[in-house]
C-alpha cells in the first residue's frame, strides 16, 4: 500500500514535469512570429538577429515564466483557502479576493496615472494586498455570522460583482491614453511582462511559498478539524492568521501583475488531489504549484494563439477549461 | 493518591457566562471517571473546558500538577489526547493517515514520520484491532470502525490522559461493548487516566471507577457506581418517575 502510494506520487510528479517541459517548449515556439528551434539555439548562444532575439528574450521568456509562477501561486492560494474553510470550492476568485485586489490596484493605477506617474510593481502588489485583505476581512466577518458554506460563497461572488462593477466604472471614466493597458489588465492577461516584473513576482511568491511549505505540518493537523488540531498543539489563532495572510499575499501578487484570473484556484487543486489521490500538504503544495503553472501555460498558449493575432483574455480561457471541472466536481461530491 | 487531572474552582460556560460552578474533578492514572446526566446538562461543556477548547470562566485545570495554561502546547499534547463528537471529515485520508496524526507532537518541523513513529502507528492500529481496514479511506468506514480509529489515534499520541465525549453514541450494542472493553484494557495496560461522558447508564455502571453526575447548573454528586446507580437517585437526576429507570436498566442488562 505504502509502496503503491509512493509510486503514484512520483509518477504523478514525473507526469507534471513532463507536461511542464512540453508546454514551456511549445510556448517558446508558438506565436504570430514563428521561431524555429535552430534559431532559438542561435539566440541562446548569443548570436541571432535582432527582432527574433527580442521576441524570445524580451517577450516570450518573461511571459511564460510569469504564467508559470503566477499560475502556481494562484492554485496554492486556492488550496490554502480550501483548507481554511474546509470547502473544496473556496478560492481567491470565488470569494471575491481577486476582485477586491483588482479594485484597489485600479484605484492606485488611475490616481498615479492622473499625476503622470507609472506605478512600480511594489506599489501595485501593496495595493492588491490591501484590496485582497479588504475582501477577505468581509468574507471572514460573514463567516463568523453564517456557518453555511453556500452563503459564504454567495457573499464572495457578490463582493466580486461589486468590486468588478466599481472597477469598470473607474476604467470607463478615467481619461488617459494608458487606460488601454488598464483595460487589458483588468480583464486578466500575462502579456507585457518585463524581466523586472518576473523578478519581483519570483521573490514575493517564492518567499510566500517557502513559508507556506513550513506550514505543512499544522495544515495536515487542521484537515482533521479545529478541535483535533488544537489538541495536537496547533496554535489555532496564529495558524489561521498565517493561512489567510499567505493566501492573500499569493493571490494579491497574481492580481497585481496579471489581473484577476478565474477558476485556477479551484480547478487545479481538485485535479491534483484526483491525480495524486492525496490531500497531504507536503505533496499537494508542490503539486499545486506545478499543476497551476502547467495549467496557466496551457491556457496562455491558447489565449495567444487560438485567434491570433487577436489575443483572448486569460480568464476566458481558464474559465472555459476550469469551470467544467468545478461543475463536475460539485456534482460528483453531491453523489458521494 | 496523585491526581493526574484535577480542576480547582472551575466554572464552565459560554461567552463569559458560567453555567456550572465549582466543578471539582479529579482523575487518577489507571482510573476511569465518567460524567453522566441528562441531555444538555453540561457534560460536553465541562469536557471542552478541560481540553481548553473553551476557556475556563473561573478557576483552572491542572494536568499532572501544573496549570494547563502554564504548559506548552506540545507538552500538553504529549500528555492529553481526545476523542470528541465533532465530526471528522478528512479528505482523502486513510485510517492509517488519521491514526498517524497522533504523532504530531513528536515529529519534526515538517511532520515526517520516522521509523519508530510508524511502529507506534501500527501498534495503535493493532490495539484497537483495526489492521484489516487500516488502508481504507476514513470517510468510507462504519461508525463503529471510526470510533476505534479515533481511539487508536488518541493512543498513538501516547498520552497519559484521554478525554472522550460520548464515544459510544451511534454505535450498536456490540460496538459499544467492543470499544469500552478496548478502552478498559488500555487503561490497565498503559496506566491511563480516562475522563469521559456516557449516555448509557448500564455501561457507565460497568466501566467506571468514579461517576460524576452533572445536573445542568451544578455537579450533583460524585461517587462510586454502586453509590450512584440506585433507583431513587437516578430517577431524580433524570427527572423520571422511579419505576422507569428500573425497567430501563433491566432491558439494557447484558452479559459481556
Amino acid at each position: 500500500m505504502e509502496k503503491t502510494r509512493t509510486i503514484r506520487t512520483w509518477g504523478s510528479f514525473l507526469l507534471l514535469l513532463l507536461l511542464l517541459f512540453v508546454f514551456l517548449i511549445w510556448n517558446v515556439l508558438a506565436g504570430s512570429v514563428k521561431l524555429p528551434v535552430s534559431e532559438i539555439l542561435e539566440i541562446l548562444r548569443g548570436r541571432g538577429d535582432g527582432t527574433q532575439s527580442r521576441i524570445l528574450l524580451q517577450i516570450r521568456l518573461p511571459r511564460l515564466l510569469s504564467a508559470l509562477i503566477l499560475g502556481g501561486a494562484l492554485s496554492v492560494s486556492g488550496y490554502l483557502l480550501q483548507t481554511f474553510f474546509h470547502n473544496p470550492i473556496a478560492g481567491p476568485f470565488v470569494l471575491g479576493i481577486s476582485s477586491g485586489a483588482k479594485l484597489c490596484v485600479s484605484i492606485v493605477m488611475i490616481l498615479l496615472l492622473s499625476r503622470g506617474l507609472v506605478s512600480s510593481s511594489a506599489v501595485l502588489i501593496a495595493a492588491a494586498f490591501v484590496g485582497a485583505m479588504g475582501s477577505m476581512g468581509f468574507v471572514l466577518a460573514v463567516s463568523q455570522k453564517v456557518k453555511r458554506m453556500s452563503m459564504l460563497v454567495i457573499c464572495g461572488v457578490m463582493i466580486g460583482y461589486i468590486c468588478t462593477a466599481a472597477t469598470d466604472l473607474l476604467v470607463t471614466f478615467a481619461d488617459d491614453s494608458n487606460i488601454v493597458n488598464l483595460h487589458n489588465w483588468s480583464m486578466g492577461s500575462f502579456s507585457g511582462m518585463s524581466w523586472e516584473n518576473v523578478g519581483t513576482m519570483a521573490i514575493v511568491c517564492g518567499a510566500a511559498l517557502v513559508l507556506v511549505f513550513f506550514l505543512s505540518k499544522p495544515i495536515r493537523a487542521y484537515q482533521l478539524g479545529e478541535v483535533y488540531a488544537q489538541n495536537l498543539g496547533v496554535p489555532l489563532k496564529a495558524f489561521r492568521a498565517a493561512l489567510i495572510l499567505l493566501s492573500s499575499v499569493l493571490s494579491a501578487c497574481v492580481t497585481a501583475f496579471a489581473g484577476p484570473i478565474s477558476f485556477v484556484g479551484i480547478a487545479v487543486p481538485h485535479l491534483m488531489k484526483t491525480l495524486f489521490h492525496s490531500a497531504e500538504p507536503l505533496i499537494m503544495l508542490p503539486a499545486c504549484f506545478l499543476g497551476g503553472g502547467v495549467f496557466c501555460l496551457f491556457c496562455d498558449l491558447i489565449a495567444r494563439t487560438a485567434f491570433a493575432p487577436t489575443e483572448v483574455s486569460i480568464s476566458s480561457v481558464t474559465a472555459i477549461f476550469g469551470a467544467p471541472i468545478v461543475i463536475y466536481m460539485m456534482i460528483h461530491r453531491k453523489a458521494a | 493518591m496523585n491526581d493526574y487531572l484535577k480542576t480547582a474552582g472551575l466554572s464552565v460556560g459560554y461567552d463569559g457566562k458560567a453555567l456550572i460552578r465549582d466543578v471539582a474533578l479529579s482523575v487518577q492514572r489507571g482510573k476511569i471517571v465518567t460524567l453522566i446526566g441528562p441531555n444538555g446538562s453540561g457534560k460536553s461543556t465541562i469536557l471542552k473546558t478541560v481540553i481548553s477548547q473553551l476557556p475556563a470562566i473561573e478557576g483552572a485545570v491542572f494536568l499532572d500538577g501544573e496549570d494547563l495554561r502554564a504548559r506548552s502546547r506540545r507538552d500538553t499534547a504529549k500528555r492529553m489526547a481526545i476523542v470528541m463528537t465533532a465530526r471528522m471529515d478528512p479528505e482523502l485520508m486513510t485510517c492509517r493517515d488519521v491514526v498517524s496524526s497522533g504523532r504530531y507532537p513528536y515529529t519534526g518541523r515538517l511532520g515526517v514520520l520516522r521509523k519508530e513513529d510508524k511502529k507506534i502507528v501500527e501498534e495503535s492500529l493493532r490495539q484497537v484491532d483495526a489492521l484489516d481496514f487500516a488502508d481504507k479511506p476514513f470517510q468510507a468506514i462504519s461508525d463503529g470502525q471510526r470510533q476505534r480509529i479515533l481511539l487508536a489515534r488518541a493512543l498513538c499520541q501516547q498520552p497519559e490522559l484521554i478525554v472522550l465525549d460520548e464515544p459510544t453514541s451511534y454505535l450498536d450494542i456490540r460496538y459499544k461493548l467492543e470499544l469500552l472493553s478496548i478502552l478498559k484494557r488500555m487503561v490497565r495496560e498503559k496506566n491511563l487516566a480516562v475522563l469521559m461522558s456516557l449516555h448509557e447508564l448500564d455501561l457507565a455502571a460497568r466501566v467506571s471507577d468514579t461517576v460524576v453526575c452533572v445536573a445542568g447548573d451544578r455537579i450533583d454528586k460524585i461517587g462510586a457506581p454502586e453509590e450512584i446507580f440506585t433507583r431513587e437517585y437516578i430517577a431524580k437526576l433524570y427527572h423520571m418517575e422511579p419505576g422507569k429507570y428500573d425497567a430501563c436498566f433491566d432491558t439494557l442488562e447484558f452479559v459481556p
